[in-house]
């Protein structure tokens, strides 16, 4: 009977649950071993994101909830404990002081994506469970599961995927490997798919002008890969992964302790092969392009236990694509006579090298952050040859000081350079160019007490060809109660329009291209808010979030496909153009250890294309996701279901040339299925899957097929699926230390 | 219609899990150990999951117990004691009152 009354009482107050208060006092250990007040310390429930800060005597008080057993305490610069709590004793808690700043590992049911709700920059993290849940394969395929990444084919024929945060392209979104900016430049239209899945450890995507400590770049967001560590608990990993399709996949990583855990080296190694035709919608077009790629990478770390730590790695990756018609053959001699066919080999030589210093107070930090890339691309397009090659570097001082020892106010200041250098060739026009970019940069952060963060930032960059410009940012973050979590940012991002490369797949279409200059800078206002709401209903976490993120574009490269019959203009903007975007999202577990998610988000992407306002083309105007995730007891098997449900948009057709054999102008709503379902053993896991389940396909992703040299030839209107279903198997091994 | 599809998949799982999780007889043995870290209740966790027959499993390193339920004719208590032995742990077998005892009384280790 009281149950059914604390059911009663739980479905009418969802909001309220029973709870107690915990106090307590955080102790730090001094040099000699001696026991101070630690003020600031973090303290929460286990797999909660409530928690409180010790004050100035570092007592506590935290609320506990049904369920709460595990208090942890983490503070930078010690160790962090985790207690369990029984009574409602008050605590006494020593920490330990630990010079290496560490990340709270979370054990228990790994939810895969998270939301932080500390952090001041709107950011959701997909952690390893998450990763799991797609097929494998790279960076590209990692957002499936994910309502704010969007991911698509740019054409039909070079197998490019491209991002869409906020319903912007993804050149808008700054890509990080390891906390520095990288995959840009020529690396734009393939990057996503240069990143192996299984060599990761966890995504970042932060949605708005992020953090101006890397660079001006970000005007969408920032996507940030984290690799696995060479001190990692992984001794050794591998994978395979065949499709039905014919594509074969194997990844493998490994660590090795040189010198015990101080010098640290990972071998990580990608190897596959796709090289069967493929033509299930019977267009005479190879549906995936044939691929052959190998990708190495050695990283190495060194860390002193003293508060210094070096990390640098080398990488090589060649990359060969061939599409087109099914009889073409790379050897063919390339005339209309043949059949069309498009190749593009890359090679891809890079390296970073890092290095940080925490002074042993730990309110001092200093990093630096470098990395290079050499890139070199060789292709055609049918009659056309694009060769481009492209060097890179980049490198980032970053000092961090707490202006105060509880932290509450920090700064980040530092210097940046960047240099880079095309080359390329279209038409026989060389383009050349280099950028050299010297900056600076600060950060205020301030941090009163737990409940919220302001972090305003600005930087100057001195651009050999644009000029000196400002960027500023600001994020804030507002606790308001415990279940309420407000943020607003605002900022100004910049970045150079590589107009020919980063359009390069525009040339598998009968028009020529046509542009004026090779370059130029594009400039924009971000605007977000974000609402978080977090309950506890029936003793689970239920979170709710609602955004809403304004992007305005001063000057843009707008890609124009119906202004004119002869040509595709690669002009600047002149006009409006803006992008909208609206989400809300609801993540709870009705049943133990069923995770579900659905998320709903409306575009409204509009710009000035030949005069007129209109929307983007090729997008979808909503999106739809419902992501259901369950495990059985002690996650021996995973079971998990994706549905997208894309809304309609816009084809471009030239509308003033009423010769030309048009198509509809616009696409209807479709509707994408994912599953897979994974077997844990103690050393290996097995999953078996399905992309696009009810296979789904755009009719005729490629324009006039039959006669690809002909007038109205056109591989590039894609904005569906091009592949149907496709089913796939793969094997993970792994060994811990 | 959404409320409707997750509402049947709610009683779908739900109905299979408690099906699949009552068919057979099980039995329940509780250990006192040797952990004296979190990495080593992870290692345990990460070890015994995947022993034959386990269908529930608490390790604590606070308490230093281990509590699992497994299937009966899958495996034994003597063969799940060797295997935490094997991997560097005491595995001394106590009831599960005593377990219990050790849980729900412990009070938090005070340094």
């Amino acid at each position: 009977m009281k149950n059914i009354l604390v059911l009663f009482f739980y479905v009418c107050f969802p909001v309220i649950s029973f709870s107690q208060s915990i106090s307590g006092k955080v102790f730090g250990k001094g040099e000699k071993g001696e026991k101070q007040p630690l003020p600031g310390v973090h303290i929460y429930w286990e797999n909660t994101q409530n928690g409180v800060a010790s004050n100035d005597t570092g007592n506590f008080e935290i609320k506990q909830k049904e369920g709460q057993h595990m208090l942890v305490f983490s503070f930078v610069g010690y160790t962090t404990k985790k207690l369990h709590v029984h009574g409602s004793a008050p605590l006494e808690v020593v920490l330990e002081p630990n010079l290496e700043i560490e990340e709270v590992t979370v054990v228990q049911k790994d939810r895969g994506t998270y939301m932080s709700k500390m952090d001041p920059v709107h950011t959701v993290r997909i952690g390893n469970a998450e990763l799991h849940k797609a097929a494998c394969c790279n960076l590209a395929e990692s957002f499936e599961t994910n309502p704010s990444v969007d991911v698509s084919y740019s054409d039909a024929v070079t197998g490019a995927k491209q991002i869409r945060l906020l319903g912007l392209d993804g050149i808008y979104s700054q890509l990080q490997t390891e906390n520095m900016p990288n995959l840009r430049g020529l690396a734009t239209n393939f990057g996503l798919t240069y990143v192996p899945g299984p060599w990761m450890e966890s995504i970042q995507v932060s949605k708005g002008a992020a953090s101006v400590v890397n660079g001006y770049e970000s005007i969408a967001g920032q996507i940030n890969v984290n690799y696995k560590k060479p001190d990692d608990q992984e001794k050794l990993f591998l994978n395979v992964f065949a499709s039905a399709e014919g594509r074969k996949e194997f990844n493998g990583n490994t660590n090795m302790k040189v010198k015990g855990d101080t010098i640290t080296t990972g071998l990580f190694v990608h190897a596959s092969d796709l090289s069967k035709r493929n033509d299930h919608n019977n267009d005479g077009f190879i549906d995936e392009p044939l691929m052959q790629v190998v990708n190495v990478f050695n990283r190495w770390k060194y860390n002193n236990f003293k508060g210094f730590m070096a990390q640098a790695g080398i990488g090589f990756m060649n990359e060969d694509r061939l599409g087109g018609q099914m009889d073409f053959r790379e050897d063919m001699e390339r005339t209309v006579e043949n059949p069309y066919g498009i190749n593009i080999k890359t090679n891809r030589l890079e390296g970073f090298l890092k290095g940080g210093y925490v002074s042993p107070s730990g309110r001092t930090a200093v990093a630096l952050l470098s990395n290079f890339a050499y890139h070199k691309t060789n292709s055609f397009y049918g009659l056309n040859d694009f060769d481009a090659d492209e060097t890179r570097f980049y490198a980032n001082v970053v000092l961090t000081r707490d202006l105060d020892i509880y932290g509450k106010n920090s700064i980040n200041t530092g210097v940046s350079f960047v240099n880079d250098h095309f080359n390329e060739s279209l038409y026989s026009n060389p383009i050349t160019r280099t950028e050299q970019v010297p900056g600076v940069f600060a950060e205020y952060t301030l941090k009163p007490n737990e409940q919220f963060t302001l972090m305003a930032g600005i930087r100057a960059d001195f651009h050999n060809n644009f000029g000196t410009f400002v960027t500023p940012r600001m994020h804030m973050r507002y606790q308001f109660s415990e279940n309420y979590t407000f943020r607003i940012n605002a900022g100004k991002g910049y970045r150079t329009a590589n107009v020919v490369s980063e359009n390069i797949f525009l040339l598998a279409n009968a028009r020529p291209l046509l542009w004026s200059d090779d370059s130029f800078q594009e400039e924009a206002w971000n605007f977000g808010a974000s609402f978080i709401q977090d309950y506890v209903l029936f003793d689970r976490d239920l979170q709710i979030n609602a955004e809403y993120f304004y992007t305005r574009f001063q000057s843009q490269l707008v890609v124009d496909r119906e202004t004119s019959a002869e040509n595709i203009i690669l002009s600047s903007l002149n006009g409006k153009s803006y992008a909208g975007s609206l989400q809300f999202d609801m993540r709870y577990q009705p049943v133990e250890r069923l995770d579900v998610l659905l998320a709903y988000r409306v575009n409204d992407i509009k710009q000035t294309i030949g005069g007129v306002l209109k929307e983007k083309p090729l997008t979808s105007r909503y999106k739809g996701l419902v992501n259901f995730n369950y495990t059985t007891n002690l996650k021996k098997w995973m079971f998990d279901y994706t549905i997208q449900f894309n809304g309609g948009g816009r084809i471009p057709v030239v509308s003033s040339d009423a010769a030309i054999a048009t198509g509809p102008e616009e696409f209807d709503p479709f509707t994408i299925m994912n599953a897979q379902i994974t077997k844990y053993f103690r050393y290996w896991n097995i999953y078996v899957g399905s992309e696009n389940l009810a296979g789904f396909k755009q009719k005729n992703p490629v324009t006039d097929a039959a006669h690809p040299y002909g007038e109205f030839f056109d591989a590039t209107n894609v904005w569906g699926p091009v592949l149907g279903r496709r089913i796939y198997v793969g094997l993970r091994f792994h060994l811990n230390h | 219609m959404k409320k409707l599809i997750l509402m049947a998949l709610v009683i779908f799982f739900g109905a299979t899990a408690n099906s699949t999780f009552a068919q057979k007889e099980t039995k329940v043995v509780c250990f006192k150990s040797s952990m004296d870290c979190e990495n080593c209740q992870k290692t345990l966790t990460e070890h015994l999951r995947f022993e034959k027959g386990v269908k529930d499993l608490k390790v604590d390193f606070n308490t230093n117990t281990i509590f699992l339920e497994y299937k009966k004719g899958k495996n034994n208590d003597e063969a799940i004691a060797k295997s935490i032995e094997k991997k560097g742990y005491k595995a001394e077998k106590i009831s599960e009152d005593e377990y219990h005892a050790l849980v729900d009384n412990q009070e938090v280790k005070k340094e």
